[in-house]
């Protein structure tokens, strides 16, 4: 972590000093309050995502609405808290001012209300998805895989949100959304993975503090590089002194060193975890001659052989460029569909070479690729058409959210993707690229009671399920782990089937994990 | 060397305009390369790499919140650098009343917890 030098913590840090105590006075808009006054907030600071920026003069002002959601028959009533906090390091010094949207439930005992804090990826992605597509009280209607719900799209009371289990504070990392550091301190001097994962330790601990949570049941749900933040902070919490219930982690790459899309499909990496992916795909299609209609036991089916044959053929293709015998390529065009001659060219199967060649003169998206494209066509724009027709219906709908239902309004845009990764410090315990399971493991060694649980979608091409089982099988068995993927894309939760079904896990989940010790 | 970490900089920042952000993106060709290296000499660690690979992150705790490298903390001490695990455990894992603890010390506590909870 970054120290800030005595010499320069001269005004500016009484500035800062005293800007905090304006907002312990105002409240943090915590879950014990329930009244009906609403505080809207022009928030006049400009925010910027470049690597070099940092702000002088940062506010914790909020803006706080008061809301109702029927779940199930009940209603529920609740605040939401729109504005920005400051992390503060072990002495005391601000390092970032962090925007948060904070959903709490009114009336709630602090003592037995869980808390869980929400991080998307990236590294450079803001936490909009999870914000205004999962688990919230409200969430956009995409219709995804169907590609044809018009925008803007319709931001709905979310039937299967997570506010009858647990607060939400749905948090944006330096250099995304509307979090900046805090001179001395540049947004690049959080653009690391330990670094990041420290910062929102003493971002989290702080809002815990200033909330009177610090009793509350803790929660952390990452996606995404978020999978890989998620762990880190949870060592760093737990280390700290502070519990953490339960880690929710979805769509996961855990450790980057196995995983062959990041690394770009430089064949290094065995993609075997990609195969059942693969085939999910190709039966999505009709394409793969070797599926039964029951997609869970044909993935079984296909997990199997991956682990069996495809890997250990995989791996001698990429020691000695050697192709397995011809029954095996059958086998694997059977599984996906894709042809015979794509495999003898690139047999360790890249998302890439998978996703332009199972049809002609189509694309499909990397994240859900059940959504396709024909090449040349709109959504074929940059090469990712699930993304391509999800983003700007997002990227509208923040734009209304924050100052129509939040009553945050601020004259800066809100970064949805910043260029954090072009410089972001990827080594982590003492390799280039990080591998979190350590993490998971020393997390475990200190809380025992601590719980985890995988989510994931079936059709997701960048964070394959199975890649997720084969790192999560590094962990001692008996680890409080569970594991459960549906048919969906990398925003799983946006499939309207999947969606139910992932809320019904969370919710025995956080039954599980609030009360352990 | 740095000017080639600058250029190496700069060609990732390039990169990165040409093509959509993904999430998790492709980190830059530096972390790659490295990377590859890494992983001829360190496959993924399981069992007892995996053990001595979680030990060293949490001793690097250790050692961080131990500046002056004496080698015990303090209840006070684990606690102010930021190891308040190890004070929130102290008396468990201080054995010997010695009112400070070794990292031998927090690894003879563990173990034995996952001892007792073996025979629970």
């Amino acid at each position: 972590m970054v120290k800030i030098q005595p010499f320069l913590r001269g005004p500016r840090f009484i500035a800062a000093a005293a800007a905090l105590a304006v907002v312990a006075a105002c409240g943090g808009g915590g879950g014990s309050g329930g009244g009906t006054d609403t505080s809207p907030f022009l928030d006049p600071n400009q925010y910027s995502t470049a690597a070099g920026a940092g702000l002088a003069a940062p506010n914790e002002k909020t803006a706080v609405t008061h809301h109702t959601l029927t779940l199930g028959g009940a209603a529920i009533a609740y605040t939401a808290t729109a504005g920005h906090l400051s992390a503060l390091d072990a002495s005391q010094a601000p390092e970032a001012s962090i925007f948060y949207v904070a959903y709490t439930a009114d009336g709630a005992a602090p003592a037995t209300r869980p808390v869980t804090f929400f991080f998307n990826g990236g590294p450079g992605a803001a936490t909009i998805w999870l914000h205004l597509g999962s688990f919230g009280p409200k969430r956009l209607v995409t219709g995804v895989p169907a590609t044809t719900q018009a925008l803007p799209f319709p931001y709905v009371d979310n039937a299967e949100s997570l506010i009858d289990t647990s607060d939400l504070v749905f948090v944006d990392p330096v250099g995304t959304g509307l979090s900046e550091a805090i001179l001395p301190h540049t947004n690049q001097s959080f653009w690391g993975v330990d670094v990041d994962a420290a910062l929102l330790r003493d971002f989290v601990q702080r809002w815990l503090a200033v909330n009177g949570r610090t009793a509350s049941p803790l929660f952390l749900y990452g996606e995404s590089y978020g999978t890989t933040r998620v762990p880190v902070l949870t060592r760093l919490l737990e280390t700290a002194g502070r519990r953490v219930n339960g880690v929710v982690e979805l769509s996961s790459i855990l450790d980057y060193n196995s995983n062959c899309s990041v690394n770009g499909g430089t064949p290094t990496v065995n993609c075997a975890g990609f195969l059942p992916s693969y085939a999910a795909v190709g039966s999505w299609y009709h394409l793969a001659t070797g599926a039964t209609g029951d997609l869970d036991a044909d993935l079984a089916t296909v997990r199997s052989y991956a682990d069996s044959t495809y890997a250990p053929d995989a791996a001698a293709w990429l020691a000695t460029a050697t192709l397995p015998p011809d029954s095996h390529i059958a086998a694997l065009v059977a599984f996906t569909g894709l042809p015979a001659a794509i495999w003898d060219q690139h047999f360790d199967m890249n998302y890439d070479s998978f996703r332009h060649n199972l049809i002609a003169n189509t694309t499909l998206g990397v994240y859900d690729g059940r959504v396709s494209a024909a090449v040349g066509s709109p959504l074929d724009t940059n090469d990712e058409p699930s993304n391509a027709f999800v983003a700007p219906g997002f990227a509208a709908a923040i734009k209304t959210v924050l100052p129509d239902e939040l009553g945050y309004t601020n004259p800066t845009p809100y970064v949805m993707s910043s260029a954090a990764i072009d410089t972001w410090d990827f080594s982590h315990g003492g390799r280039a690229l990080p591998d979190v399971v350590p993490d998971l493991s020393a997390a475990l060694l200190l809380d025992p009671a601590l719980k985890i649980l995988f989510l994931g979608g079936e059709h997701d091409l960048i964070t394959p399920f199975h890649q997720t089982e084969l790192d999560v099988a590094r962990l001692a068995s008996g680890a409080p782990i569970a594991l459960h993927f549906h048919p969906g894309g990398h925003m799983t939760y946006l499939d309207d089937g999947s969606r139910p079904l992932m809320k019904a896990e969370l919710a025995a989940f956080y039954a599980a994990a609030k009360g352990a010790q | 060397m740095r000017q080639a970490l600058a250029l190496a900089l700069l060609l990732a920042a390039a990169a990165a305009h040409a093509g959509p952000r993904l999430d998790p993106g492709r980190p830059p060709s530096a972390a790659l390369q490295a990377a590859q290296a890494d992983n001829r000499t360190r496959p993924a660690s399981v069992g007892a790499t995996l053990d001595a690979d979680t030990e060293r992150l949490l001793r690097a705790s250790f050692d961080a919140a131990d500046p002056a490298h004496r080698g015990t903390l303090s209840r006070a001490e684990a606690q102010a650098g930021g190891f308040g695990w190890i004070a929130s455990h102290f008396d468990a894992i201080d054995t010997r009343h010695a009112g400070r603890v070794s990292f031998d010390d927090v690894r003879r506590y563990l173990k034995l917890r996952d001892a007792n909870a073996a025979t629970k």
